[in-house]
């Protein structure tokens, strides 16, 4: 799968990462992939919510490294 | 039966409902909500800028400064000691469910931290209270000057979003940069914080029994504060969320759970404000009283929205900071660090140079059943609380007042 863009929001706590997100994505045309790297807990329930009222779809989510999490969107 | 063997005990069972995942907001909201209730029975509701300005106090009285020599020891404020432990209590609900990590931001988010504390300080001291007492504690006791603190904290709430969408476009170097952190549990390993958790937690429960003998209100609010802080921790309950999210991203849960928790203790608080419970016969005016500041109008709407600047910028109200600051969010550590320094240079400088100017009648206490009467209070809170409501869920399906 081909990622066309990396959004790094470690560090960052609520709402910078949701508010990078929902902007990156913007900037997505349909079907691509977007990765995002974060380690704000609250990230972790925000996103997937976000992802089902907006019908973006997350495709991967995993730890990347000791508390760097990360998410694969596909934007719908 | 390799799955047999893998399920777990049943103790661990009921371990993990509680800190295998985040807990729905309205949970926290109600929770939060019965716990406050409690406060007020045992002594007086939630509040969160008293306790952090009593520790700035404190520590100008530690450099000698002679202005504040007369301030109440922490170990002696009921709130101080409520703001400490409602930390340690997030810390361990952080550590149960292994998500503390020191999370160090960009230093431009550090920057942020720091000027977003000492504008909610400015605006806590100024219109008399944060989001807990001059909102989740405050609309419930049926306090007009709540309500207008509440208008304002939205409308600075809303401008402070306009700044942090602005700064996104053009000044991206605000929220990036070199980050680290530390001290996270990786995947399947880290249980050091499980057990670090269970001695916050037992320290806590013994030092509430220590003092139960000479201050059993102390304890109580010693144990309250515990569970307060791992309860915000597990539900993310976040007022700045609340009011935010909804010009934000459109989401409407953070504000139904808010909401969930106003409607609990608006019963509570009222039954207790009405009967007099807890008070004497002399005092059954100050019962109804409680948690009514001399706010009312002017005072407490630009009180608010100060405060609505600075929790926005910041990330977090006076208390949404104290829980992230015991889940290791560095960017809120800076935030606490304002408020609790800003806070009492600003209730001895700042609000007496305005607040005198103001004439009474811009700063009185209002308190709602005086004119409408209980059913009329309670009915124009709930009046108010449903069309938040339907503006939320309308907005989040229509995305009408959304910025994405």
């Amino acid at each position: 799968m081909e990622i066309k863009e990396t959004l790094d929001c470690k560090g960052l706590s609520c709402p910078m990462p949701m508010m990078k997100l929902a902007k990156a994505i913007k900037g997505l045309n349909s079907g691509e992939v977007l990765e995002m790297l974060g380690t704000d807990p609250g990230t972790k329930s925000d996103l997937p919510k976000w992802c089902e009222k907006t019908g973006n779809t997350i495709v991967e989510e995993g730890e990347v490294e000791s508390g760097v999490f990360r998410f694969l969107i596909q934007k719908k | 039966m390799a799955d047999q063997q893998k399920e777990p005990g049943i103790l661990r069972e009921l371990f993990n409902t509680f800190f295998a995942k985040h807990w729905p907001v309205w949970v926290g909201g109600v929770t939060l909500g019965l716990l406050n209730i409690l406060l007020f029975t045992v002594k007086s509701p939630w509040g969160a800028s008293g306790g952090i300005n009593n520790w700035g106090e404190n520590i100008f009285k530690l450099f000698g400064i002679s202005a504040f020599e007369n301030a109440a020891p922490t170990s002696t404020s009921l709130y101080g000691v409520l703001c400490l432990v409602l930390i340690l209590g997030s810390f361990a609900g952080a550590l149960f469910s292994k998500e503390f990590a020191l999370r160090i931001p960009p230093k431009g988010e550090l920057l942020k931290g720091f000027i977003g504390g000492a504008l909610m300080a400015i605006g806590a001291t100024l219109g008399l209270g944060c989001t807990i007492g001059s909102f989740f504690s405050g609309v419930p006791a049926l306090s007009g000057g709540a309500i207008v603190f509440t208008i304002g904290l939205f409308a600075g709430t809303i401008l402070a979003l306009k700044y942090l969408l602005w700064e996104m476009e053009k000044w991206p170097g605000m929220s990036s940069g070199k980050s680290f952190t530390f001290l996270a549990a990786p995947e399947g390993k880290g249980n050091w914080q499980i057990w670090l958790g269970w001695i916050v937690s037992i320290g806590t429960f013994i030092l509430a029994y220590k003092v139960a003998g000479t201050n059993g209100v102390l304890a109580w609010f010693i144990i309250s504060g515990l569970l307060m802080g791992l309860i915000c921790q597990r539900s993310r309950f976040c007022i700045v969320k609340a009011f935010r999210d909804p010009f934000m991203t459109g989401e409407s849960d953070g504000s139904v759970g808010v909401m969930a928790g106003l409607l609990i203790t608006l019963i509570g608080f009222t039954a207790i404000k009405f009967f007099g419970i807890g008070a004497s016969e002399i005092s059954i005016r100050a019962r109804e009283m409680t948690w009514v500041f001399s706010q009312f109008w002017l005072r407490g709407l630009i009180g608010g929205f100060i405060f609505g600047l600075g929790m926005t910028v910041a990330g977090g109200c006076a208390v949404g900071t104290l829980w992230r600051v015991g889940e290791g969010q560095v960017k809120l550590w800076m935030a606490a660090l304002g408020f609790l320094l800003i806070s009492p240079i600003s209730k001895l400088y700042i609000v007496p140079a305005i607040v005198n100017k103001l004439p009474h009648n811009m700063k009185f206490k209002n308190y709602l059943p005086d004119y409408f009467g209980y059913a009329g209070a309670v009915l124009i809170v709930l009046l108010i609380i449903l069309v938040w409501y339907v503006f939320v869920k309308w907005n989040e399906r229509t995305g009408k007042f959304s910025a994405f």
